[in-house]
């Protein structure tokens, strides 16, 4: 592999990987304040995308200027099913809380499929075959707008945790339910928000990746799988290594492209998911924390 | 409740009720085989082969949901990618009967104990790397990722095009029928075998060690349940019959594929929702759920255009959340609670 | 020849010791209790003799057969259960069926499981609740579901692990009569126990842990007057009477 490629294959790696660690920065999220993982939580990627999608065709609405639309809209509809489903199951059987996401996860796939047909579109912006060239690599620019802006919308989230009044509530309920109640946080809002946060932010994730990208209704479970996967290596819950991981998985996944093909490129993926299961489930960073 | 007079003393007639209906389960029993025996009379009422076709999937439907209502349900394991063990049984019955001539009606055994051995497998290394819960259940998620895009690569088994069944004269030996009606009577009798083995599970050790173990593990090894066997037990008794009923899925439907089975959306309809429907943990459950969706979906697929899919999807995905929001303990549930009001002292005599 | 024998188990969590050079030995039939502080390791010590923490050091020995680190289930086919101190019952299913569980610990008959089931709840006068839901029921029952389901897997023991502890009164008494029909069967009985009522009328002998390590033991009445345990329990808000 020359050096050539082997930068080229890093590059377009880490601008996956940007993708993957803001899905997953949503998903870890949302398991560090909730302790529940969103089986459907791809589908709110693909609402984003689908949303770019009906933004351009219907008001020539450039993607990047549906992201506030999107992040309204999926936070919306993200609280809405936080506060009226998954609240009820927050103490139930694990079992009960995956049926009962598989069940929105259908259903959202479901409507996407009714309201926009099975059928992959595409969306085609003026500026998507445009490349920027930058130390000899060649960076598409609707890929490089989507890396830098994962990469802002995920430092801005971080600050928003770190160092906001409620960016810290919401630590403290990921960190004790109790704790939080006592010194008088609403936990129930903070979940309410967390999820809202956690379903935009893959909706953005979601209209970043929509110039020239195929879509079907059903593209939302892959990135689930993925981000599943990303999370925990990052450690459930962990903010940092859910970044990390997103970006280590995108390369990992660009260099297993390159060897072994496109659409077999999932595999590795996969096998550092079964290796990670089986001799490190807590991740790379251990214990549990945002 | 538990006070009982000695059944000679009680008529005929009572006896046989008490015999049917005398406990829950029993009860459960009872409706299951009416439940069988109506499916297996329908013919002499239903002349249309595209309604017996519902009939038939819904018997199969019920039969797969029995398997995970096995492993789910009474031991409480989040094998989510339970279709995985369906996959591996249909291909398997398939590759047996296209690439060797091999009997379906050996092929689908086989495919049985091929996702056995697969669900023993599956087991065996989960617990011991004791993964619990929810990484089980991404676990079981990965796989299904993985055998998919292995399947879709691996050209024995047909790639990404899949096998199709080649369609000959009808022969009983390679299970090719001119009429639905006999693979409606072999998924019956595929049924019935589910139905009764799903009972004596339930009443025996093993069912009460299963339920143990889905409701408190740590508790039921202090009583001296050796939860590692009964978890492996469970799963591969819950994996064959998959891996049966995938192998006549399989020689009913004609074809498969990887993305076609491989398949969460799939998984969900076919081996989640009848359960869960009807009751996961329950023993009528699965077949009530089967009988209730399945129609139902039919009905909703018939009478809106195919061409704004999605519906099924959302018909399937409101099943899941309202059977989790508002009936947790499914159809079974609630007639349970009708059979316990006719079970009160008031009622007692007539038992 | 004692029945259960625990030589020196110590078990650590990181650098911090949980049980330090425990030993301790309780003879057939007879009714051993362990008391102490919060915090000095009882439930840690219940849960290395029952097979729920490797020991890190040391051994038990029951009926002079090594069971250190046999699995839970592995040690109550050898005669040892314990109970909870949190009940764990298994909530779906009914009472019968509950210690049937336990009954099924000796057979594979479904009757014979179902009719020990059923002599065990009648010795503890708990047969007019066969038929409920475990979720349904009180405290004070549930706290006798879990003994239930213990005795009916026909143990030479029993690890009771706090019992008392929640329960009013009258219902302690209850439960105080119960341990000894218990000791009737000739069942020893290694209690973890607060109430200092229940470890009075009920142990032959008392071993008092401190800080994971043994500092006394003897009859009820030489503990009480030990100055170290006094000492020890001073730190204490809560010495019951």
């Amino acid at each position: 592999m020359s050096p050539e490629i082997f930068f080229q294959t890093l590059i377009n790696g880490l601008f996956t990987g940007g993708i993957y660690a803001l899905v997953s920065i949503g998903l870890t999220l949302i398991y560090g304040v909730m302790v529940i993982v969103n089986f459907a939580h791809g589908e709110f990627l693909t609402l984003g995308i689908y949303i770019a999608y009906w933004a351009f065709t219907l008001l020539g609405l450039d993607p990047y200027l549906s992201i506030p639309v999107a992040i309204i809209l999926v936070g919306l509809l993200g609280a809405m099913i936080q506060r009226g489903l998954v609240q009820q199951v927050l103490d139930a059987h694990p079992l009960n809380q995956i049926i009962l996401l598989v069940g929105v996860s259908t259903l959202l796939m479901g409507l996407m499929q009714f309201f926009f047909g099975a059928e992959p579109k595409t969306m085609h912006v003026s500026y998507e075959t445009e490349v920027i060239k930058l130390f000899g690599l060649r960076m598409a620019i609707p890929r490089l707008i989507a890396f830098l802006a994962s990469m802002f919308v995920s430092v801005g989230l971080y600050g928003f945790l770190k160092y906001t009044r409620l960016g810290k509530a919401i630590r403290a309920v990921s960190q004790s339910r109790q704790a939080a109640k006592l010194v008088g946080v609403n936990v129930n809002y903070i979940y309410m928000l967390t999820f809202a946060i956690g379903t935009a932010i893959t909706a953005v994730a979601g209209v970043l990746l929509s110039p020239n990208h195929r879509m079907i209704p059903t593209m939302g479970q892959t990135y689930s799988v993925i981000a599943f996967v990303v999370v925990v290596l990052g450690t459930m819950g962990n903010f940092m290594g859910a970044f990390l991981g997103g970006l280590i998985i995108g390369v990992v996944e660009a260099y297993a492209g390159f060897y072994l093909g496109g659409d077999v490129k999932i595999i590795a993926s996969m096998m550092i998911f079964i290796l990670i299961l089986l001799f490190k489930p807590s991740g790379l960073f251990g214990r549990q924390g945002t | 409740m538990t006070t009982v007079t000695s059944s000679r003393e009680l008529p005929m007639y009572n006896r046989v009720v008490r015999r049917l209906f005398g406990s829950w389960d029993q009860t459960q029993l009872t409706f299951s085989f009416g439940l069988v025996l109506l499916m297996a009379i329908s013919p002499l009422i239903i002349r249309s082969p595209y309604y017996i076709g519902v009939i038939i999937l819904a018997s199969l439907y019920a039969f797969i949901g029995i398997s995970w209502n096995i492993v789910a349900g009474f031991t409480g394991q989040l094998l989510i990618a339970h279709i995985i063990f369906l996959g591996l049984g249909g291909y398997t019955t398939i590759v047996l009967l296209n690439n060797f001539g091999i009997s379906p009606w050996f092929g689908i055994l086989m495919g049985g104990v091929i996702a056995a051995i697969a669900g023993g497998i599956v087991a065996l290394i989960t617990l011991r790397y004791g993964l619990k819960l929810d990484y089980f259940a991404l676990f079981t998620i990965a796989l299904l990722v993985a055998m998919r895009t292995l399947f879709l690569k691996w050209e024995f088994v047909g790639g990404a095009v899949g096998m199709y069944l080649r369609l000959e004269t009808p022969s009983v030996a390679k299970m090719i029928f001119a009429s639905k009606l006999p693979y409606l009577y072999i998924s019956l009798i595929l049924l019935a075998a589910g139905v009764i083995i799903q009972y004596l599970i339930y009443r025996s050790k093993m069912g009460k060690y299963f339920i143990a173990i889905r409701e408190d593990e740590a508790a039921a090894a202090a009583l001296g349940v050796n939860t590692t066997l009964y978890k492996t037990l469970a799963v591969m008794i819950g994996t064959a019959l998959a891996g049966v009923g995938g192998g006549f899925y399989v020689i009913y439907v004609t074809y498969i594929d990887p993305t076609g089975i491989y398949n969460l959306g799939v998984n969900a309809e076919i081996v989640m929702a009848s359960p869960i429907i009807g009751g996961l943990g329950s023993l009528i459950g699965p077949l009530l759920g089967a009988l209730v969706n399945k129609p139902i979906a039919e009905i909703i697929r018939a009478n809106l255009a195919e061409a704004r899919s999605g519906i099924t999807l959302i018909v399937y995905g409101l099943f899941l959340i309202a059977s989790i929001m508002f009936m947790p303990r499914g159809l079974a549930g609630l007639i349970h609670n009708v059979y316990d009001r006719l079970r009160t002292p008031t009622h007692q005599e007539e038992l | 020849m004692a029945l259960l024998e625990v030589k020196n188990i110590t078990k650590r969590f990181g650098g911090l010791y949980a049980v330090r050079s425990l030993s301790l030995e309780v003879d057939p039939g007879q009714i051993v209790a362990l008391i102490g502080p919060n915090g000095a390791g009882k439930t840690t010590a219940f849960n290395v003799i029952s097979g729920y923490y490797r020991a890190d050091e040391g051994n038990v020995y029951f009926n002079q057969r090594e069971i250190t680190n046999l699995r839970p289930d592995q040690i109550c086919s050898l005669g040892l259960v314990r109970t909870f101190q949190v009940v764990r019952p298994f909530q779906g299913i009914s009472v019968l069926d509950n210690v049937m569980v336990g009954a099924y610990a000796r057979t594979f008959d479904s009757k014979i499981a179902r009719e020990k089931a059923l002599e065990v709840l009648k010795f503890l006068d708990m047969h007019k609740i066969a038929d409920q839901m475990a979720s349904g029921l009180p405290i004070a029952s549930r706290k006798r579901l879990e003994i239930a389901r213990a005795l009916a897997t026909d143990p030479q023991m029993i690890l009771l692990d706090e019992t008392m502890a929640g329960l009013r009164p009258t219902e302690t008494e209850e439960v105080i009569a119960m341990v000894r029909k218990l000791s009737e069967r000739g069942i020893a009985i290694l209690l973890v126990e607060h109430v200092m009522k229940v470890v009075m009328s009920l142990a032959e002998k008392v071993l008092v842990l401190h800080h994971g390590e043994l500092i006394a033991q003897g009859t009820p009445a030489e503990v009480v007057r030990n100055q170290q345990v006094i000492e020890a329990y001073l730190g204490e808000a809560d010495v019951a009477g």
